[in-house]
C-alpha cells in the first residue's frame, strides 16, 4: 500500500453494462447468423464458438468500459424435449449484470448469456 | 531432463507455490519475497543443470550446443525433452569423444531424440525395451545370475506390460548390441546426468553432493579414459573407494537431510562455492584426491570437501558393510518396487520407460565402464533400485507437480518412498553387493567400455578449462541463482513437507548418488536464456502480488452477493400430440376458412356477419317523426328529428295559412253561387236581407241541439262561435250531454273550424281580445273555463263520425272544483274580457297590442247570479306539460294557458227591505265593461236596472240606469249593448219588451221605447257594426226588428216575423273596413241551423247623418 490507492469501483453511468443494449446486439447477431439454420451436430460446436466470439466482439465494441465479458452460447436441437437452463452468479450486483437472449427456430434453440463483470 | 525439471518444476510449482504463497502470505508477510526467490531458484535449477552439462561436456562448443539443445528441448514436450536430453547428452559425450563429428552427432541426436520421443511417448517404447532387453542380455551375458534375476524381476514388472516388445527387442539385441552399447554408454551417462539433473532441479541441495560425486566420477571417467583398460582396473579401486565414498555419501545424505534444514540458509553460499569448486575440481582434479587438494582453495571449498569426504568415507563404510545386505534387500525391494512400479507404470508409462531405460542403460554402462558401473551399480542396484525409485520418485514428483493429481501420487510415492527409505539402507548395502557383482561383470566388459571411454578421455581437460572461464565470469550470477535455488528448495520442502519431506530425504541421497554422475555440471550451463523467462515470471509474480493487494483492498469496498437464479431458458417438453401435429399436422391440408370471431368456433360464424338494422314507421305520424332508426346514432336521430321539426313546423304553418286561404276561397266561391241562388228566394222572405248563407250545422253531433248563443269576435269579425246546448234527450251520439261550442269562419261555412266540448251547460262565452285564440265560457255550475284554440289537435279526442275526423277539444283550463274557495258558487251569468284600456290612460289600439302580445296580458271578469264578480288573470305558460301539471289540476295535459284568480267583488246591491218585499231577490244577469274604460262596469239586474260600478276607485256618479219613470219594476235586463261608434251610448233590452237608450253619464235614458215589440221579451238587441244609427232587436216571438234611428226613432223600420223556424239567437256581424264593407245578421234557428243574412245596402252604408243623429241623441 504505497501511497493511497484510488479505485474506480463504480462504472460511469454511460459505460455501465446495460442488458437491454447487449440483448439487442445479441439478438442481432443471432438473427443474422441463425435464421434458417438447421441443426447439424457436426457444425454446431464451431458455430457456437464463432457465435460467442462475434457476440463478444460486438459487445466489446458497445463501450462497456472496464468490463470483463463472459459469453456463453448453448445451441441445442429441438426435438420436443424439455430444457431448463439457469445461471447463478457471485458478483457485485451494483456493477455486474447479464443479458440473455433466446433464439428459436423449428429445429434448434440457442441460448446466449452474456455476463458483464466490472473490473475494478 | 533438466529442462523438463525446470518446466515441470515451474508448472508444478505454480499451483503448489501459489497455494503455499497464499497460505504463507496469509500467515506471514515475510513470504512476499518468495516469488522472486522461486524464480531465481528456478533459474538456478536450470543453471545448475546446465553447469552440470557443461562440466560433463567440458567443451565450450559443446556447451553452446547443449544450450541450443536445451533450448530446443524446452520447446519440446517434457517427454521429448527427457529423451532429447538423454540423447543430447550422449551426443555431447560423443562430441567429447568425437569433437570432429559434431554435425553427425547432431543428426544422431535428432534421430535419437525422435526415438526417445517415441520411447517416452510410449512410456516403455520399443527402443527402450530393446535397449533394456539388450541391457538385460548384456547383463545376462556379463552379469551373473543374480542380476538376471533382478532383471527378470524388473522385466517381469515391465514385461508384464510389454512382453511382446521384449521379444522383439531380444531378437534384435544381438545385431544391434555394439551400436547400442555405445548408445548405452552415452545414454547411461546421460541418464545419470538426468538423474542428477532431475535431482538438481528438484533439490539443489543434493546437487552439491551429486556434484561432488560427479566430480569424482568424472575424474574417474577421465582417468578411465586415459588409462584405458588398465585404468578400468584402477577404476575398480577407485570405484571401491568411490563406492565407499558413495556409502559415506548416503550416510552423509541422511545426516545431510537432517542438516539440510539447518543449512538451507547457509547453502546459498555453499552451493555457489560447491559449484565453483566442482568446476574447479573438474578442472584441477582428475582424481578424487586432487579434489581434496583443492579444499585448500577456500574455506567454502574446504567445507564442501569435508562434506564430500564424509560422504565418501561414509559411503565406503556402507558399501563394505551393506554389500551383502543390499543384495538381498534388493530383491525384496525390487519385488516391492515391482508392485509399486506397476502402479507407477500404469500411471506413468513414461516414468517406467525412463526407469527401464535408465536401468537398462545403467546396466549396459555398468558393463562397459566400471566407473559407470560403480555409479550405475549404485544407480542400478541402489540407483536402479534405490535410484530408479528415486528417479521414479523424482520423476514422479515432477510429474506430480506437473499433473495436479499430486495427492494421489504423493501417496503412492509416499509408499514407494517409504519402501525406498527402507530401500536406501538396503541400497547402501546392496550397493556393495551390486558393485561386487558389477565389478565382476564389468571386468568382462571393461574392454568395450574402455574403448568408448578412451574416446572421451581427451575431451575432459578442455571442458574443465572452459568451465573455469565460465565460472569465473558467472560467479555472481550463480551465487544469486543458488540463493534463489535454496529459497526454492526451502519452499519445496515446506510445501511438500508432509509428503515430500520423507521423499526428499530418501531421494536426496539417491539423487546425490545419481548426481555423482557427470550431469550435475551440465546443469550449470545455459542460465542466460532462463533469465528472460525468470524475469517474466518475476514480473508476473509482481503483477500477481499487486493484483492480490488490489483485490484485498477492493474486497473491503465491494459487496459480492449471490445473484438470483436467472432462468435462461425454460423450454417445456412438447407433448406427443403437438409433436405429431408439428411434424405431420400440415400434411395434406389446405386452408378453407379463416376464423374471424376467434372465441366462437362454430363454423357459421366464420363468415361475414349479416348486416341488419331496425327501422320503424308510424302511421298516422302523430309524433314528430314518422320513421326512425334505433341503430342510428343519437346524433343522426336528433338531426333528422330537428330537420323534420323544422320542415313540419314551417310546412304546417304554411299549410295552415295557405289551406285556410284556399278553403276560404273555395267556400266563398261555393257560397257565392249558393247565396246567389238562394238569395233570391230569401229576399222574398227577409226584406232587409241582401243575401244569406247557411252554416253547415247539419253535422251529426250538432243535429238536434239548440243554439243558445251566437257570438262574433270583436277583432276577427269573420270568426263566430255558436253555443249548442246539450240535447234534451241524451242519445248514444257522442257528447250528447255536453255543450258543444263551434268556432266558425263565416267564409268557411261548410264546417266549424274547432269544436269545443264542455260537460255542463254554458251560460255565456266570449273571445279573447285581439285574435280569437282563446275562448272563455261561464257555466251553469259556476266554473269558468277556457279553451286554447292554438293547441294541436293531437292533444284532444278524435272522433270519427261518418267518415270525418272531428277533434273535440276539452277546456284547456277549468276552475271546476279547483278554486272552490275563490270561485263562483252560482251559475256564471256573464264572462267579459276586461279591456286593457284604462280611462285617462293612453288609448292603445287593442288589436295591435294584443296581437303582438298574444293577447295574454289581460284580465277576465266573471259574474255569477249572486253578484260575485271575479277577476282572473290569464297566464300563458312558456311550455305545456304533456303529462299534466301536478300543481294546476285544472289544466288540461299539454295546456299552456291558465287562469289565476286575481280578486273578487260583490256587486249585488243592498236592496232595501221594502224593495225586497216587492220583488224577487236581486240577481245580476249581465256584465258589460265600458269599452273605453275598464274601470267602469255595468251590470244588468233582474230589477230592470243597470248598475254602474267601478273596479277600483270611487263610485261613478250614476249609480244605476233606470227607466224613465222612477218606478222599479221587477223585470230582467236581458241585453245590454254598447254602440261601437258612440262609445258612451248603450242599449238596454228588458224582458218586458222595454228598450232604453242610455248615455253613460245619465241615470235617465236618452230614449225609451215601450211596447216596440208588442210586449214580447227582448232576447237580444245589438247595434249594427257598420251604421251607427241602426240596431237589431230579436224578441222572444221570433220577431226581428231593425231600427234605423235616422229614419225613424219611434218604431223599427223593418220588422220581420220568422215564424216557421223560430230564431233563438241572433248576432250582428259586419266590418266597416274600407274596401269590403259588409254587414249582416246571423240567425240561429230553433232547428239548429244558422243563417247568415247580409244586410241590404241601406242598412250597411253609413252616412254622416248617422253620426250627427247619434250626437244629437247623446246630447
Amino acid at each position: 500500500m504505497e501511497g493511497s490507492d484510488t479505485y474506480l469501483i463504480r462504472p460511469n453511468h454511460q459505460h455501465k453494462f446495460k442488458p437491454t443494449i447487449v440483448k439487442e446486439h445479441v439478438r442481432e447477431v443471432l438473427r443474422e447468423r441463425l435464421s434458417g439454420v438447421q441443426y447439424d451436430p457436426e457444425e454446431v460446436p464451431e458455430l457456437s464458438r464463432s457465435l460467442a466470439e462475434s457476440i463478444k466482439v460486438k459487445v466489446k465494441n458497445a463501450g462497456f468500459d472496464r468490463y470483463k465479458l463472459v459469453v456463453q452460447v448453448v445451441i441445442g436441437e429441438q426435438r420436443g424435449q424439455g430444457v431448463k437452463m439457469s445461471s447463478r452468479c457471485l458478483w457485485d450486483a451494483d456493477t455486474d449484470s447479464y443479458a440473455e437472449d433466446v433464439f428459436m427456430n423449428d429445429n434448434l434453440f440457442c441460448v446466449v448469456a452474456v455476463f458483464g463483470s466490472y473490473y475494478y | 531432463m533438466p529442462g523438463d525439471k525446470k518446466t515441470t518444476k515451474e508448472d508444478t510449482w505454480r499451483p503448489a507455490e501459489l497455494g503455499r504463497y497464499i497460505r504463507e502470505e496469509e500467515r506471514d508477510d515475510g513470504y512476499a519475497r518468495r516469488p522472486a526467490d522461486n524464480e531465481r531458484r528456478q533459474r538456478g535449477g536450470e543453471s545448475t543443470v546446465r553447469h552440470h552439462r557443461n562440466t560433463e561436456k567440458e567443451s565450450g562448443r559443446e556447451r553452446e550446443k547443449v544450450r541450443e539443445s536445451t533450448r530446443e528441448r524446452r520447446t519440446e514436450d517434457k517427454k521429448d525433452r527427457y529423451a532429447e536430453r538423454r540423447k543430447e547428452e550422449s551426443h555431447d559425450r560423443r562430441d567429447d569423444k568425437e569433437r570432429d563429428r559434431r554435425e553427425e552427432q547432431e543428426r544422431e541426436k535428432r534421430r535419437q531424440r525422435d526415438r526417445l520421443v517415441d520411447e517416452n511417448k510410449y512410456s516403455g517404447s520399443f527402443r527402450e525395451n530393446r535397449e533394456k532387453g539388450r541391457n538385460r542380455e548384456d547383463k545376462y551375458d556379463r552379469e551373473r545370475d543374480r542380476e538376471r534375476h533382478r532383471d527378470k524381476d524388473k522385466e517381469r514388472v515391465r514385461d508384464g506390460h510389454r512382453e511382446e516388445e521384449r521379444d522383439k527387442t531380444r531378437e534384435d539385441r544381438d545385431k544391434e548390441r555394439r551400436r547400442e552399447e555405445r548408445d548405452r554408454d552415452r545414454e547411461h551417462r546421460s541418464e545419470r546426468r538426468r538423474h542428477e539433473e532431475s535431482r538438481d532441479g528438484r533439490r539443489e541441495h543434493t546437487e552439491k553432493q551429486t556434484r561432488d560425486r560427479h566430480h569424482e566420477r568424472e575424474q574417474h571417467k577421465n582417468e578411465d579414459k586415459r588409462n584405458d583398460k588398465e585404468v578400468q582396473q584402477r577404476h575398480k579401486d577407485r570405484k571401491h573407494s568411490e563406492w565407499r565414498e558413495a556409502r559415506d555419501y548416503k550416510e552423509e545424505h541422511q545426516k545431510h537431510k537432517e542438516e539440510r534444514d539447518r543449512r538451507h540458509k547457509e547453502r546459498g553460499h555453499h552451493d555457489e562455492k560447491q559449484k565453483h569448486d566442482s568446476r574447479e575440481h573438474r578442472d584441477s582434479k582428475r582424481s578424487g584426491e586432487e579434489v581434496r587438494l583443492n579444499r585448500g582453495d577456500g574455506e567454502r571449498r574446504q567445507r564442501e570437501y569435508e562434506d564430500r569426504e564424509r560422504k565418501h568415507s561414509e559411503r565406503g563404510y556402507k558399501e563394505e558393510d551393506d554389500g551383502e545386505r543390499k543384495h538381498r534387500e534388493r530383491r525384496l525391494r525390487t519385488e516391492e518396487e515391482d508392485g509399486e512400479k506397476k502402479h507407477r507404470e500404469r500411471r506413468h508409462g513414461e516414468e517406467d520407460g525412463e526407469k527401464k531405460y535408465k536401468e537398462t542403460r545403467h546396466r549396459a554402462e555398468d558393463d562397459q565402464e566400471r566407473n559407470n558401473r560403480d555409479r550405475t551399480s549404485s544407480n542400478k542396484s541402489s540407483s536402479v533400485r534405490s535410484h530408479k525409485p528415486e528417479n521414479n520418485m523424482a520423476e514422479k514428483e515432477e510429474v506430480e507437480m506437473a499433473s495436479e493429481q499430486t495427492t494421489a501420487y504423493v501417496k503412492d510415492d509416499g509408499h514407494t518412498e517409504d519402501s525406498v527409505v527402507n530401500d536406501e539402507e538396503w541400497a547402501n548395502e546392496e550397493y556393495e553387493d551390486d558393485f561386487e557383482d558389477y565389478e565382476e561383470d564389468f571386468e568382462e566388459m571393461d574392454e568395450s567400455a574402455s574403448r568408448g571411454e578412451d574416446d572421451q578421455e581427451p575431451l575432459q581437460p578442455l571442458v574443465g578449462e572452459e568451465k573455469k572461464e565460465l565460472t569465473a565470469q558467472q560467479r555472481k550470477e550463480l551465487e544469486a541463482i543458488q540463493r534463489a535455488m535454496d529459497a526454492e528448495n526451502e519452499r519445496v520442502d515446506t510445501t511438500h513437507s508432509k509428503h515430500s519431506m520423507s521423499r526428499e530425504e530418501e531421494d536426496w541421497p539417491q539423487h546425490s548418488r545419481g548426481f555423482e554422475k557427470s550431469q550435475s555440471r551440465a546443469s550449470n550451463r545455459g542460465k542466460f536464456i532462463d533469465f528472460v523467462a525468470a524475469k517474466h515470471r518475476e514480473v508476473s509474480k509482481k503483477v500477481a502480488t499487486k493484483q492480490k493487494k488490489r483485490s484485498t483492498e477492493l474486497l473491503r469496498l465491494i459487496d459480492l452477493d449471490f445473484s438470483l437464479t436467472f432462468s435462461l431458458l425454460d423450454l417445456p417438453p412438447v407433448n406427443e400430440y403437438d409433436m405429431y401435429i408439428r411434424s405431420f399436422g400440415t400434411a395434406n391440408t389446405k386452408q378453407a376458412y379463416v376464423q374471424c370471431n376467434e372465441d366462437n368456433t362454430e363454423r357459421d360464424i366464420q363468415t361475414d356477419e349479416t348486416e341488419m338494422c331496425e327501422k320503424w314507421t308510424q302511421h298516422p305520424p302523430e309524433h314528430i317523426g314518422a320513421c326512425g332508426d334505433p341503430n342510428l346514432s343519437q346524433e343522426a336521430r336528433d338531426r333528422t328529428i330537428s330537420d323534420m321539426n323544422l320542415d313540419s313546423q314551417r310546412l304546417t304553418s304554411f299549410l295552415r295559412s295557405a289551406s285556410q286561404v284556399m278553403v276560404v276561397l273555395l267556400e266563398e266561391d261555393q257560397a257565392e253561387r249558393k247565396s246567389l241562388r238562394t238569395l233570391r228566394t230569401q229576399t222574398d222572405v227577409l226584406s232587409f236581407s241582401d243575401g244569406s248563407l247557411q252554416l253547415n250545422t247539419k253535422l251529426p253531433f250538432l243535429i238536434g241541439r239548440q243554439i243558445s248563443l251566437v257570438h262574433f269576435s270583436q277583432v276577427q269579425r269573420h270568426t263566430m262561435m255558436s253555443v249548442h246546448m246539450p240535447k234534451m234527450k241524451p242519445g248514444t251520439v257522442h257528447f250528447d250531454s255536453c255543450t258543444l261550442i263551434c268556432i266558425w269562419n263565416i267564409w268557411e261555412p261548410s264546417r266549424p273550424q274547432k269544436i269545443l266540448v264542455y260537460e255542463s251547460e254554458v251560460q255565456c262565452c266570449c273571445f279573447s281580445p285581439g285574435k280569437a285564440i282563446l275562448v272563455f265560457a261561464g257555466t251553469s255550475v259556476g266554473s269558468v273555463v277556457l279553451w286554447d284554440l292554438r293547441e294541436p289537435s293531437s292533444n284532444h279526442d278524435h272522433v270519427k263520425i261518418e267518415e270525418d275526423d272531428w277533434t273535440f277539444r276539452h277546456p284547456t283550463f277549468s276552475t271546476d272544483a279547483v278554486m272552490a274557495a275563490s270561485g263562483h258558487f252560482s251559475a256564471v251569468t256573464s264572462v267579459e274580457v276586461v279591456p286593457s284600456i284604462v280611462a285617462g290612460g293612453p288609448e292603445v289600439p287593442i288589436l295591435a297590442s294584443e296581437e303582438e302580445s298574444s293577447g295574454l296580458s289581460f284580465q277576465l271578469a266573471s259574474l255569477d247570479e249572486s253578484g260575485v264578480l271575479n277577476f282572473w288573470v290569464v297566464v300563458e305558460l312558456p311550455k305545456g306539460n304533456e303529462a299534466g301539471s301536478p300543481t294546476d289540476l285544472g289544466l288540461w295535459p299539454g295546456g299552456r294557458v291558465k287562469l289565476l284568480h286575481s280578486s273578487s267583488l260583490l256587486t249585488a246591491e243592498r236592496v232595501s227591505p221594502r224593495d225586497v218585499m216587492k220583488t224577487r231577490p236581486s240577481q245580476t244577469l249581465l256584465l258589460k265593461f265600458l269599452p273605453t274604460d275598464s274601470n267602469h262596469f255595468f251590470i244588468g239586474t233582474n230589477m230592470g236596472l243597470v248598475n254602474h260600478g267601478t273596479t277600483h276607485g270611487l263610485k261613478a256618479p250614476p249609480k244605476c240606469y233606470r227607466f224613465q219613470e222612477a218606478i222599479v219594476r221587477p223585470v230582467d235586463v236581458s241585453s245590454i249593448n254598447f254602440s261601437p261608434f258612440g262609445q258612451h251610448l248603450f242599449l238596454v233590452g228588458c224582458a218586458d219588451g222595454n228598450m232604453r237608450l242610455h248615455a253613460v253619464s245619465h241615470e235617465q235614458p236618452v230614449a225609451e221605447w215601450i211596447n216596440s215589440t208588442a210586449g214580447e221579451s227582448v232576447l237580444t238587441l245589438q247595434w249594427s257594426q257598420t251604421r251607427p244609427t241602426v240596431f237589431c232587436v230579436l224578441d222572444a216571438a221570433s220577431n226581428l226588428h231593425i231600427w234605423d234611428l235616422l229614419k225613424n226613432d219611434t218604431q223599427p223600420v223593418v220588422t220581420e216575423k220568422i215564424s216557421h223556424d223560430r230564431v233563438t239567437a241572433m248576432a250582428v256581424f259586419g266590418d266597416s273596413g274600407q274596401q269590403n264593407t259588409y254587414s249582416g245578421i246571423a240567425l240561429a234557428h230553433e232547428s239548429g241551423k244558422i243563417e247568415m243574412h247580409y244586410f241590404t245596402r241601406s242598412f250597411t252604408a253609413s252616412t254622416s247623418a248617422d253620426e250627427e243623429k247619434l250626437q244629437s241623441l247623446m246630447a
